[in-house]
């Protein structure tokens, strides 16, 4: 370390007892003050680089995010030298962060690789890209979470490629991917159904068949009985990146005897039209679609349904939705008919708040003589009873907190209810919301209203010309930019979803999947209309204000404006999703106030929260070991003086006139040349330090939301103390003065070329708009002051090395100024005409801001 | 005037962001694949105006790639995808002549401003 050296060359006087120790633990804050900087600037460029306007890959964020990893760990490990392993409980937080972190950007399971077949006991997220994200998932939920799952086994992404390999048929499929123009739906569905047919007659490879046979066996041993299977498709990028929500094919209540034409179906469906033209919509065609199945023993369900943690439509904060329905599960997701619908509020208790009893009429069950389901009429008495018992939807609103916490977002969960015994889950997934554009308005007067009901699916408003659905042959037809009106939410039609401007359906829920694809395609869609199908006529142009549940004939230009369809979004790109969500486990900052009693190990959730705490008590160690050391030995002085910083000193050696023994000393005892070089601009008479900034109510407003988004934040202890490590030629200045945090680390000497002023600075109170333009504005003026400057958000990074010693001190003098200035800057920085403005008049000394722009 | 631009990289995250920037701010013909032997064909039988590729690829280097291409046609650029910190391959690079490399990340701009520079060359090389 450099800073050693110095001391080595300087030949500091040798102090008496203590010297060593605290030598050392100096050693090991500086380490992790380092330690602490390289983290921030790593995540400070992965925040960047998620703003949207990068190419980069999954290697890259493994390397950054490694290195983060890497950093935080020394923090850790250095905070823990430095007091004597006080913190230790931090190592279990930051391996449970980083196991979170590692399991997001999985590279291939080395035990794993190779497997084609694994049994449900073994499966979690390590093994993601063998299994897919379906499976991986249930695995966690079985093994990790032990909440009620079906048993059963997996057949790996590489038993697909052993059955295409066996085929002789990668290279054509693999061309086949990169052909496909979702354009011309004739000619696609033509050469679909010839690559879907070669797969339904591939032959099985020896060794597949023999292993299904063995979990197959083990299975019925464990079960007591032989299982009729439930076949899941668990596509390598579906749910994780995209939902495919129903794209791929299910099969239900499968024999032993046809489980492999069965397996084969569900390979095969991944060719369908409406897959294609999904992959290519979503820019995923250079994808290996290789295919992983979940088989797990049938539920026999009396009843079934799906559970989203939060309001897909995002109408209602802080509600789980469940649609429940008789029978097996296809009739809810596939909008055959109107579910039972129980809303649950999510607190601290789980309470139902509201139930709509549907009519039931129908149901399926799994025939036990016979493949597939069979669809039987509910006996009328039970037709308009609740599908869920009170006790069930309450467990299974526990389920749904456990699975959101646990998967760290809002969850899409399928689940089924046996004849016999509790709630099992299905499936769990991450669920796609839509949010109100608008507040509710009235009808506009000019267009003549089709109809005025419904639910919604997903908010927003579009016009075409509307196309009445009623077989799935009409979908070849299906006109570019029309209004899709069907009577179900029939999963078949996402293969126009694409293509289509508005959707409006008679029978069916917002949690269908249908639903969920007019979500995630940004489709503006209205559900349970019940009368579309009747008041709506092919080739009438019609306007669909799914905000406010509303059908007109006719193009309704006022609502229309501004609702220009936007080309996909590079951010929204799977690396791109991939990043934000490693970014969760990283960036945020949940501990804010040490004061506050939180702030402990235990509380640390991301990697900047154990950087953070790392950081904080780092220097109340460093705080403690001066105030613990004896007078003789004073390292540790306050300063006195009269403004709101709280600054203490610490003295290695020549820093400070050593014949004071005071509990405080005044600055014109300091002799650290840096320190008084900085003092000097820190207290320049033109420099204001009375009062906080004056700012208009929109910086006010800022700066109160981000503490509202921080609720432990308090204004309390608004001044903490500000620490200088201090020897006659060396300073190392850490402030943290309200939200914003700035350290000078500094040596000034004889010799330029040991000379140099290093800077940071990072955060603030006010939005992040606001914090990035105050970096920027440091950041011009640090330029202009001949600093090498980068600033990344509201990061500012600057250096200045080898002045001879009388232009580093009148640097140094400058950049104290500048830090006083900066004070609460960001609250006033309101665009950049008004950052533009503070730049030039601290450049011509009006450091009291006269004049400055309202 | 529309161009044809092949691209290999055996990263679809790349070809996936590549692609979709390229078909939304040019004209050009964007063709891409993870197989360094497909776009060396591609050179050729769809008379390719720039070349983009990655400088790792397990089955084929970017490299070699390079060479191969010299000596087929070259009057045709190519344009390097470096990962971040390997200055030294880059350097091996356009010492075999590369129009140009780009590390790993890059803002959209970067690439665009690349690939209209290598255009104009490969006018300037044909005597347009």
């Amino acid at each position: 370390m450099k800073l050693l050296d110095f001391f080595k060359r300087k030949k500091v006087p040798p102090a008496k007892i203590g010297e060593e120790t605290f030598k050392r633990k100096y050693q090991s804050f500086k380490n992790l003050l380092d330690a602490n900087n390289a983290a921030l600037e790593v995540m400070a460029r992965l925040e960047t680089i998620a703003e949207g306007d990068f190419v980069f890959d999954l290697q890259y964020i493994r390397t950054k995010t490694g290195l983060i990893l890497e950093k935080c760990k020394e923090v850790i490990d250095e905070l823990n030298v430095l007091t004597g392993n006080r913190y230790a409980g931090l190592v279990p937080v930051f391996e449970a962060v980083k196991t979170q972190i590692q399991n997001e950007v999985a590279p291939r399971s080395p035990q794993a690789e190779g497997a084609w077949t694994i049994p449900l006991s073994q499966v979690d997220r390590r093994l993601l890209w063998e299994v897919g994200s379906k499976n991986a998932n249930l695995g966690e939920i079985r093994n990790r979470l032990h909440l009620p799952t079906p048993d059963g086994f997996v057949l790996t992404a590489e038993a697909y490629r052993q059955v295409l390999a066996e085929n002789n048929l990668r290279a054509d499929l693999a061309g086949f991917f990169q052909e496909a123009a979702p354009g011309n739906l004739d000619e696609l569905a033509e050469k679909s159904r010839a690559r879907r047919d070669l797969l339904l007659q591939a032959k099985i490879p020896a060794r597949l068949l023999e292993e299904v046979k063995q979990l197959y066996d083990e299975l019925s041993a464990t079960l007591g009985y032989q299982p009729r299977l439930a076949l899941r498709s668990s596509g390598l990028y579906e749910d994780q990146q995209f939902s495919f929500a129903g794209q791929f094919l299910t099969k239900l209540n499968v024999s032993l005897s046809q489980f492999f034409p069965s397996y084969l179906e569900v390979l095969a469906s991944q060719f369908s039209p409406a897959c294609l033209v999904y992959l290519a919509q979503k820019g995923l065609s250079h994808r290996e679609m290789a295919m992983s199945v979940g088989c797990l023993a049938m539920v026999p369900a009396r009843a079934s349904g799906v559970l989203f943690t939060e309001d897909p439509t995002g109408s209602q904060e802080g509600r789980m939705v469940i649609h429940a329905a008789w029978g097996l599960g296809p009739t809810v997701v596939e909008g055959a008919l109107n579910p039972d619908c129980y809303i649950l509020a999510k607190g601290r208790e789980i309470t139902l708040l509201e139930q709509r009893i549907s009519l039931k009429p129908v149901r399926l069950t799994a025939a036990a003589d016979a493949e597939g389901l069979h669809q039987e009429p509910v006996p009328d008495r039970e037709q308009k009873q609740p599908a869920l018992a009170r006790e069930e939807i309450l467990l299974l609103g526990r389920y749904g907190v456990q699975l959101e916490e646990y998967f760290g977002s809002p969850q899409d969960i399928e689940f089924a209810v046996p004849a016999k015994g509790q709630v099992v889950i299905l499936q769990s997934r991450p669920l796609i919301q839509s949010r109100p554009e608008a507040f509710p308005a009235p009808p506009v007067s000019d267009q003549p209203l089709l109809l005025d009901r419904g639910t919604v699916a997903c908010f927003g408003v579009a016009a075409g010309p509307a196309y009445v659905i009623t077989r799935d042959e009409d979908l070849v037809h299906f006109p570019e930019g029309a209004v899709l009106v069907a009577r179900h939410t029939s999963a078949h039609y996402g293969l126009v979803l694409p293509r289509a401007a508005a959707m409006v359906v008679d029978i069916g829920s917002a949690t269908s999947h249908l639903a969920i694809l007019a979500r995630e395609f940004k489709v503006p869609a209205l559900v349970d209309t019940e009368i579309a199908t009747q008041v709506i006529k092919t080739g009438q142009e019609i306007t669909v204000d799914a905000n406010n549940q509303r059908v007109y004939l006719g193009r309704a230009e006022a609502l229309l404006r501004g609702q220009a369809q936007k080309p996909p979004l590079l951010s929204e790109m799977p690396v791109y999703q991939t990043l934000r969500r490693v970014l969760r486990w990283i960036t945020p900052l949940n501990l804010t106030d040490p004061k506050l009693s939180d702030f402990n190990p235990e509380a640390c959730k991301t990697l900047h929260d154990i950087i953070r705490f790392g950081h904080q008590m780092a220097i109340a160690e460093m705080f403690s070991l001066g105030e613990k050391a004896d007078q003789e030995e004073a390292y540790m002085v306050r300063l006195k003086t009269p403004l709101p910083l709280n600054l203490y000193l610490i003295d290695l050696g020549g820093g400070i006139q050593r014949n004071r023994r005071e509990p405080y000393v005044t600055p014109d005892a300091i002799t650290s040349l840096p320190m008084r070089a900085l003092w000097k601009g820190i207290t320049h008479p033109k420099v204001s330090w009375a009062g906080p900034v004056a700012m208009n109510a929109k910086g006010l407003y800022s700066v109160f939301s981000r503490s509202l988004a921080a609720p432990s934040s308090q204004q309390s202890e608004f001044w903490l103390r500000t620490l200088a490590i201090v020897s006659k030629n060396y300073l190392n200045f850490s402030s943290r003065l309200g939200y914003h945090f700035a350290t000078v680390d500094a040596y000034v000497s004889e010799v330029r070329t040991d000379n140099y002023i290093s800077f940071r600075f990072k955060g603030g109170a006010a939005d992040e708009y606001r914090r990035a333009l105050r970096a920027r504005f440091l950041g011009q003026v640090l330029k202009e002051l001949d600093f090498e400057v980068e600033v990344t958000g509201d990061l500012v990074v600057a250096r200045l090395a080898r002045y001879p010693q009388q232009l580093m001190e009148e640097k140094l003098d400058l950049l104290g100024r500048l830090m006083a200035c900066a004070r609460q800057k960001d609250m006033v920085m309101s665009d950049e005409k008004v950052m533009e403005w503070y730049t030039r008049a601290f450049l011509e000394g009006n450091y009291g801001f006269e004049g400055e722009p309202r | 005037m529309a161009a044809t631009i092949v691209i290999v990289d055996d990263e679809p995250d790349i070809l996936d962001l590549l692609k979709l920037i390229l078909t939304e701010k040019t004209p050009h013909k964007i063709l891409t694949t993870t197989d360094p032997r497909q776009a060396l064909e591609w050179c050729q039988s769809q008379k390719a105006d720039v070349l983009i590729s990655d400088l790792r690829m397990p089955e084929l280097e970017g490299i070699e790639l390079l060479k191969i291409i010299q000596q087929i046609d070259p009057n045709l650029p190519i344009i390097l995808i470096t990962a971040y910190g390997t200055i030294e391959s880059a350097v091996e690079a356009m010492r075999h002549k590369a129009f140009d490399y780009i590390a790993k990340p890059f803002r959209k701009e970067q690439i665009l401003l690349t690939i209209d520079k290598a255009l104009k060359w490969r006018q300037e090389q044909l005597g347009g």
